[in-house]
């Protein structure tokens, strides 16, 4: 599986949706399952995915699928 | 007390209550991850090691921002995850208000609450999905009654049961449970520091009329962290033997 469908799955299983509807302009609180304990199962989702720590003001700018690719470049575990 | 199997991570462990708590949830057949400033929480984990039993240990400073991440990449990297955290590093510097030191103070503040705060904000994603998890906080009756001479080191106490408190109403529904104990006088390094006629006068005003010694503390820390506290959250259980303050 390559890094891309990787990070979709983390959103794909913590939020039970379908790999169609994890698009880029998908935004913290646009939907209902994204709120604040949707948000830390995310995150733990993509840590134990990708063998990352993150910290707080990163899991604060993690707020679309865009930006959790953005950070896990930064991480160096997303090379797509 | 069904402790056996989880990962438990503790802090300050290189002696006194930390120490014997590691030694107590070894026994008890959890796995055991733990950390401190100084090599011999290295030294204890080779020895429960040498003993059969599985433990880790991680050196550094739990106000270190990368070492609280270290220790959750450690007990995700070795066991899997985390089921149990048990906050127990602490650091108590008496004074007299008029001479608190403010730099002492706000040490208090770091290692005793803010660095709770932080290793608990990492903890919590590594509690199994759907099951949860368990949190012990060390508090103290420093905190919770306020004692003479510990006004700097109480408030840092008050905050973490304010902390403990909250984070148990906030944590439920992600069936994570949030406790504290509260010791009184316990025998290690940071009563030692006291006075002989403090130590007296303190000892004289225990209603069950002894110090306390840490696995009276431990085994309090261990039912909260267990499955037989299932139903207990947000609790801050005295372990004082009655202590007069
Ligand atoms: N003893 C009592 O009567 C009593 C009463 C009420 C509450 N408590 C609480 O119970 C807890 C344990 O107390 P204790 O009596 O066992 O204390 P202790 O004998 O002084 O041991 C403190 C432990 O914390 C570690 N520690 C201190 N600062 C640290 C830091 N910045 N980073 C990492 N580790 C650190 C120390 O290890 P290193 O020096 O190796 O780092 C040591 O392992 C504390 O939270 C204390 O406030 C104790």
């Amino acid at each position: 599986m390559d890094d891309e469908a990787r990070l979709k799955k983390c959103f794909v299983e913590t939020f039970g949706l379908s790999p169609d509807q994890v698009k880029d302009d998908l935004v913290y609180t646009g939907i209902k399952q994204w709120d604040s304990v949707g948000h830390m199962a995310l995150v733990a989702a993509i840590e134990a995915e990708f063998g990352v720590m993150l910290d707080t003001d990163e899991i604060l700018g993690l707020s679309s699928v865009a930006a959790a690719r953005q950070l896990l470049r930064k991480h160096g575990v997303h090379r797509a | 007390m069904s402790v056996a199997g989880k990962t438990v991570l503790i802090t300050g462990a290189s002696r006194g209550i930390g120490a014997t708590l590691a030694e107590e949830f070894a026994r008890a057949g959890a796995k055991v991850v733990l950390s401190a400033r100084t090599a011999g929480v290295q030294a204890l984990a080779e020895r429960l090691r040498a003993a059969g039993q599985a433990a880790e240990a991680l050196t550094g400073d739990v106000t270190d921002d990368a070492q609280a991440k270290a220790l959750l990449q450690l007990c995700r990297a070795k066991f899997g995850g985390l089921d149990v955290l048990v906050n127990n590093a602490g650091v108590l510097v008496p004074g007299k208000l008029g001479m608190v030191r403010m730099e002492d103070a706000r040490r208090m503040f770091e290692v005793n609450v803010l660095a709770v705060i932080n290793l608990t904000q990492y903890a919590i994603r590594l509690f199994p999905k759907g099951k949860g998890g368990s949190i012990v906080n060390l508090a103290s009756i420093a905190g919770t009654q306020g004692v003479d001479g510990l006004a700097a080191y109480g408030a840092s106490k008050a905050a973490l049961v304010g902390f403990t408190r909250a984070a148990a109403k906030e944590l439920a529904p992600q069936k994570i449970r949030v406790n504290a104990v509260a010791p009184g006088f316990v025998e290690t390094d940071m009563t030692r520091q006291f006075p002989a006629e403090v130590v007296t006068r303190t000892v004289a005003g225990v209603r069950l009329g002894r110090i306390g010694q840490p696995a009276d503390v431990a085994r309090a820390v261990i039912f909260l962290a267990s499955d037989d506290a299932a139903y207990i959250t947000g609790q801050i259980l005295g372990v004082d033997g009655s202590m007069a303050c």
